[in-house]
């Protein structure tokens, strides 16, 4: 990040990097929705390759791949979904493995790396998830999924109707609201959950490499750059703890619409 | 830092008169908002801590399911806290 004035706020929007015309439509890309399209593309290619060989004893990234899906299924999603896990794992391993691939390929700064061999000021690749709406967007898709797959499994009127957990009438219409209040705010918090520690994370960032540009001195370079060292081995535990809470998250609610809580 | 940001605002707000004001009052708002939910944050995520260290001193061999509930308790605990630091950043921008 060579700033040429200091804001950390810069490190984290999406610029426009270029734009295509379909159909007679302007479509404008950002640095954001190209690391989107390159953290998918690295997906779709490690993983399957990964997966191929079907060996009874797995090695190299087969043996992780599967140690972690193993984990999800059976200690996070198994637990909450009972029989039912195994219609729902789909989404529930694409969704951590998705936001933890954009998580980590968020830390990798490209920008400064193209910016240090080009030489002039480039935005190549900025942390994706720190995006409001990469994330609404998968925080909308886990609620649309927890909504339609609770129609379907209780039918759409016993959805709503037990939604809130019988308790006395007089208490009935306000716990109804809140829990109303509640479904609606979940897709909210998940998105800005993940969005906002992004963005603190790589805010601070480039807050630290930003006070060498501030101090101009040998001693708070050192300092700075040890800082970001240690910051950036704890945004690696973010980056993973942030895609598990996600992908939990996402299951406790799916558990809440297809079992019946009582 | 970011502290240096909002001073440098908060001294072009106090030159600029009463719509300076406003921008004042929001970034003073802002800071001490941030400074008592990092207090709360911080006295839940030692709570939490603390708890999970206890029950895993009385039962070593349970630490193995103690520990992974710990973590989330503190990512969620954690998310609270930046909610209130996103809405402290929406306050100070909005007003500028």
């Amino acid at each position: 990040m060579i700033l040429a004035e200091f804001n950390p706020i810069k490190a984290v929007v999406a610029v426009p990097l270029f734009t295509f015309t379909v159909a007679g439509h302007t479509v404008v890309v950002s640095n954001h929705m190209l690391t989107v399209t390159i953290a998918a593309l690295v997906l779709l290619i490690v993983l399957p390759i990964a997966m191929r060989k079907c060996t009874i004893t797995p090695r190299g990234t087969h043996n992780a791949v599967e140690a972690i899906c193993q984990y999800i299924r059976e200690d996070i999603a198994r637990p909450l979904l009972h029989e039912k896990t195994d219609a729902y794992i789909g989404y529930i391993w694409t969704i951590f493995f998705f936001i933890l691939t954009m998580n980590l390929v968020s830390l990798v700064p490209t920008d400064s790396m193209v910016t240090l061999a080009t030489g002039t000021e480039s935005r190549f690749g900025g942390p994706v998830t720190a995006n409001i709406w990469i994330t609404g967007a998968m925080a909308f898709v886990s609620s649309v999924l927890v909504h339609v797959s609770g129609m379907r499994r209780q039918g759409v009127v016993r959805y709503f109707a037990t939604l809130a957990p019988k308790v006395m009438w007089p208490l009935m219409p306000l716990l109804y609201l809140l829990e109303v209040v509640t479904v609606f705010m979940r897709p909210f918090t998940l998105a800005i959950r993940l969005f906002v520690n992004m963005v603190a994370g790589h805010v601070v960032l480039a807050t630290i490499i930003g006070l060498i540009l501030v101090f101009r001195s040998y001693v708070a370079a050192t300092a700075s750059v040890l800082a970001a060292a240690a910051l950036s081995t704890l945004e690696l535990l973010v980056a993973f703890l942030q895609a598990f809470i996600f992908m939990f998250l996402t299951t406790v609610y799916i558990s809440f619409a297809v079992e019946p809580e009582h | 830092m970011i502290q240096m940001d909002l001073t440098s605002l908060v001294l072009a707000a106090e030159a600029s008169g009463e719509a300076g004001d406003a921008v004042l009052g929001a970034v003073l708002g802002a800071v001490i908002g941030v400074g008592m939910v990092v207090i709360g944050a911080g006295l839940a995520i030692s709570f939490i801590g603390s708890k999970a260290l206890e029950s895993i001193a009385r039962q070593p061999e349970s630490g193995g399911r103690i520990f992974p509930t710990m973590v989330i308790a503190c990512a969620l605990v954690e998310g609270i806290a930046l909610f209130a630091l996103l809405i402290c950043f929406l306050v100070v921008y909005w007003f500028h």
